[in-house]
């Protein structure tokens, strides 16, 4: 386990750069709570790393020696929580400001659990199922002593999925035993998983959007949405605000755009996605160039739930909208945020508008835990009451410190994790 | 005592008999062989299939007593455990004279099937002791049964194997499971052992589970088979814990008991008989051997053949045999015992338009019950005796769903349906967790 160092590398540094963005609502946080000096460092450091090869024979009958990592943010709420991804790009500086970011999250809807992530560098299209099986299992035993149902509960990230999470599962078991369904996350549901976690993130998009629509005295009818993004937070957000009653006008995927100014029909978008793999094509509909085009379409809600960096300088002073709901992480940069502040327009920072997906995670793990699993109805019941509750005390944090619903997110989040730290105190 | 060869007679390749006959006398065989068919209506994976036809683990213990009179007795535990894919094993706990591995490894194998119905997270296991309860003192079985916890302690737990009473072993046996363990453990740890005393962390419900699961089935199977809600005309073998509570309850939803008996007597009534007077008779004299009341009074042979819409037999395996099949009258036909009706029977039963509601779902609400306990004994949290009632409403319904639409999506009896869902389950948890190391 190596040291951490305790301030980013400089080569973070640019706005298109959504961790330097965090280490600087930090500190606007930080100041806003009288922050200790002390206390910062502690907060912006994580608490333990582990990095680990990983040597896997290969089904050439070569042997290759992967690298992983596993970063542990902050434990001092509870285990800590967070993916694991695979990709060629996976680096230790990525896992730990998304580790960082999973401890705020997790803190902003006030689940019992600290940040963490993990990640091993391997290009996933290149390895075949039975190669990608014994990284993970190998990876796994390796991180083994500090993973654990009360200690580290992983998940799905970036190129993992509920198989991977099966194999983690297993493997995890069978060293300790006994089967434990609650050291990850994400499982299928024939093992330990959740009803309602493919839906998670989008169902929470739509509440958000429902609450901030309420503070905003709009009413769905009235509403026309923009959604960026066609998958398993886009289009199912997209879906549920359907619904709901929201006119969406326009939704895009990485190919291109669709836009019906009288509402899209978004049973039928969703059947058409799923028949042929992408929007372009549907019929009742123009078709537009681009995701990014569709941002400036006249609008009273934009739902980013793509990638990073979608609003940005270069086109906010063109996005005409009241409400942004950031179902992406990090879709609108820091500069583009200040603008859309000044404008009057009210964004819900990604922290808690996608943070559905990690309640439900906390959800399955409460059910492994217990052993006995929820109704899909309790589950969209219970992340409804957290979800409601998380907006409200974001809101009521914005006010009393006026300040951007993004600054109050982060100022409840380290604001949760300070009291903890201070009660515990230091420990020996 | 058995002699030795009894169990080491048992050849391992028993496991893969090349027969699968389903009127074979060897319950392990006679397990595997619906399991076999199954499999292959499902079309399963051979590599899936290969794991599933062997129990994961056997263990043997010797089991070194001090009998009451000074001497040392030497007795012999067995735990057979199953498949592990979907949680933890779960099953019985026996202490049996004729005690035979086969039989264990035949329920271990059961016990994962019927769990996976209920769509309880366990796979199956069933073990005990090869002892004769009543020729011992309490004393003599205490000793045994601490002894043969003792000797399973790494393999035994919440989250390892779970035990469940089963044939001689009474909560006060589950209490002293659950002792032993616990301070082997240091610690309270209730959960390794379901059917405990309530006030050691059992739960509310135990006692009726089976017949509230029987009762639970019997709405929708009812509807299925074509008969009313109400007043249908129904025979029920057994009178006790199953059986009689089962008849109360029936009457309560505005049926009509027209056939009623335990080994003593049997008694049948076209336009009803009065349950709650004959249940009273019963607990006075301890049978019903000498009940009085407006009613004939027949062999429980006769009584299954009589007129009724319904026939429920709550007594043992093998009640219903190809014979008597031919003379059943009952529309629908609900296993209130584990293998109530023979296979050839149920063939028979088939072709004259009768519906049979097979036991591995019909008596599953003692398995649900058990495992709720389970889940209140971790939770540290005990439920309401509603809660538990509303709950096994739930599972036993989910499950009937889920058989009957099976059913009729591939055109197959009930029976069938109930094992192609559970070996679908298990099968696809192995497939998830693939082949570890």
């Amino acid at each position: 386990m190596s040291q951490a160092p305790a301030v980013a590398p400089p080569s973070l540094a640019d706005e298109f750069n959504p961790f330097l963005s965090m280490a600087q609502l930090f500190n606007t946080a930080a100041d806003h709570l009288g922050l200790d000096e002390g206390l910062r460092e502690v907060l912006q450091r994580p608490d333990r790393e582990m990095t680990v090869a990983i040597p896997v024979q290969m089904d050439n009958g070569s042997l290759k020696v992967f690298t992983g990592y596993r970063v542990q943010h902050n434990f001092s709420r509870g285990p800590c929580k967070g993916g694991i991804r695979y990709a060629p790009d996976v680096n230790l500086d990525e896992v730990r400001a998304l580790a960082a970011w999973m401890t705020w999250k997790c803190a902003v809807v006030d689940v019992p659990f600290g940040g963490g992530k993990g990640g091993v560098i391997c290009d996933p299209r290149k390895l075949s199922q039975s190669e990608l099986e014994k990284i993970t299992r190998r990876y796994t035993a390796g991180i083994m002593d500090i993973l654990g149902p009360d200690r580290d509960v992983p998940a799905p990230d970036v190129n993992t999925n509920e198989q991977t999470m099966a194999w983690l599962m297993d493997t995890y078991s069978m060293h300790v035993r006994k089967t434990t369904t609650a050291i990850v996350t994400g499982k299928p549901i024939a093992l330990g998983g959740s009803h309602g976690r493919t839906e998670a993130t989008g169902r929470g998009v739509m509440l958000i959007a429902r609450e901030a629509m309420k503070k905003l005295n709009l009413r769905p009818q009235d509403a026309r949405v923009v959604v960026q993004g066609a998958g398993n937070v886009g289009g199912i957000g997209a879906m549920l605000m359907h619904r709901e009653g929201y006119k969406i006008v326009s939704i895009s995927d990485q190919y291109g755009a669709i836009y019906n100014e009288k509402g899209l029909d978004m049973p039928a978008v969703l059947a058409h996605v799923k028949k042929v793999g992408r929007l372009e094509g549907y019929k009742e509909a123009t078709a537009m160039k681009g995701g990014q085009e569709a941002l400036e379409l006249p609008c009273e809600v934009i739902v980013p739930a793509a990638t990073e960096n979608q609003i940005t300088t270069q086109n906010v002073e063109r996005i005409k909208t009241r409400l942004i709901v950031e179902g992406a992480n990090g879709p609108c940069t820091a500069k583009a945020s200040k603008i859309l502040d000044e404008k009057g327009v009210l964004v819900v920072p990604d922290i808690l508008a996608n943070a559905g997906g990690v309640t439900v995670s906390y959800f399955e793990w409460v059910q492994d835990r217990m052993g006995y699993f929820w109704s899909e109805e309790r589950v969209n019941n219970s992340l409804e009451a957290i979800m409601v509750k998380s907006f409200d005390d974001v809101a009521n944090v914005a006010q009393k410190y006026n300040v951007s619903m993004r600054i109050a997110a982060y100022i409840l989040a380290i604001d949760r994790v300070a009291t903890v730290y201070r009660l515990r105190g230091v420990f020996a | 005592m058995i002699s030795e060869s009894e169990i080491h007679g048992v050849d391992y390749d028993d496991l893969a008999p090349n027969t699968h006959s389903v009127e074979d006398e060897n319950p392990f065989a006679t397990m595997m062989a619906s399991f076999d068919e199954a499999a292959d209506k499902l079309g399963l994976d051979p590599d899936v299939y290969a794991i599933l036809r062997k129990p994961d683990r056997e263990i043997q213990v010797s089991l070194p007593v001090h009998m009451d009179d000074g001497t040392l007795a030497v007795l012999e535990g067995f735990r057979v455990q199953h498949n592990a894919g979907l949680g933890p094993y779960f099953g019985p706990l026996r202490v049996q004279g004729a005690l035979k591995m086969d039989d264990l490894r035949a329920l271990a194998g059961w016990m994962t099937w019927k769990c996976a119905v209920l769509n309880i997270p366990f796979g199956g296991s069933a073990g005990g002791v090869r002892m004769s309860a009543s020729r011992h003192s309490r004393g003599e079985v205490e000793r045994t049964v601490r002894r043969y916890v003792s000797s399973l302690l790494h393999d035994v737990g919440p989250d390892r194997d779970i035990f469940s009473s089963d044939v001689a072993t009474d909560e006060k046996i589950m209490a002293w499971v659950m002792d032993t363990v616990s301070m082997h453990a240091r610690h309270t740890e209730n959960a390794v052992v379901c059917g405990k005393p309530l006030t050691l962390g059992g739960t509310y419900g135990h006692a009726d589970s089976v017949a509230q699961g029987l009762r639970a089935v019997l709405a929708p199977a009812m509807k299925l088979a074509g008969l009313d809600a109400k007043g249908v005309r129904i025979i029920i073998q057994g009178a006790g814990m199953r059986g009689g509570v089962l008849a109360q309850a029936l009457v309560q939803d505005g049926h009509k008991i027209v056939g009623l008996s335990d080994v003593h007597g049997a008694f049948y009534n076209e336009r009803g008989l009065d349950v709650a007077d004959l249940l009273k008779q019963r607990a006075g004299a301890g049978s019903l051997r000498g009940a009085k009341g407006t009613f004939d009074r027949i062999t429980n042979e006769e009584m299954l053949t009589r007129d009724c819409d319904v026939l429920i037999p709550c007594a043992v395996a093998g009640t219903i045999h190809l014979r008597l099949a031919r003379k059943i009258a009952a529309k629908l036909i609900v296993e209130g015992a584990h293998g109530a009706v023979s296979s050839r029977a149920e063939r028979v039963l088939a072709d004259r338009g009768s519906l049979v509601v097979p036991d591995i779902l019909s008596t599953g609400g003692g398995a649900v019950v058990n495992y709720f306990e389970w889940v209140q004994n971790r939770a540290g949290y005990s439920w309401t005796a509603k809660v538990v009632q509303d709950r096994l409403l739930r599972f036993m319904t989910e499950a009937w769903t889920e058989v009957e639409a099976l059913s009729q999506q591939q055109n197959v009896r009930l029976r069938m349906a109930a094992h192609m869902l559970a070996v679908r389950r298990v099968s696809q948890a192995d497939r998830l967790r693939g082949v570890y190391a």
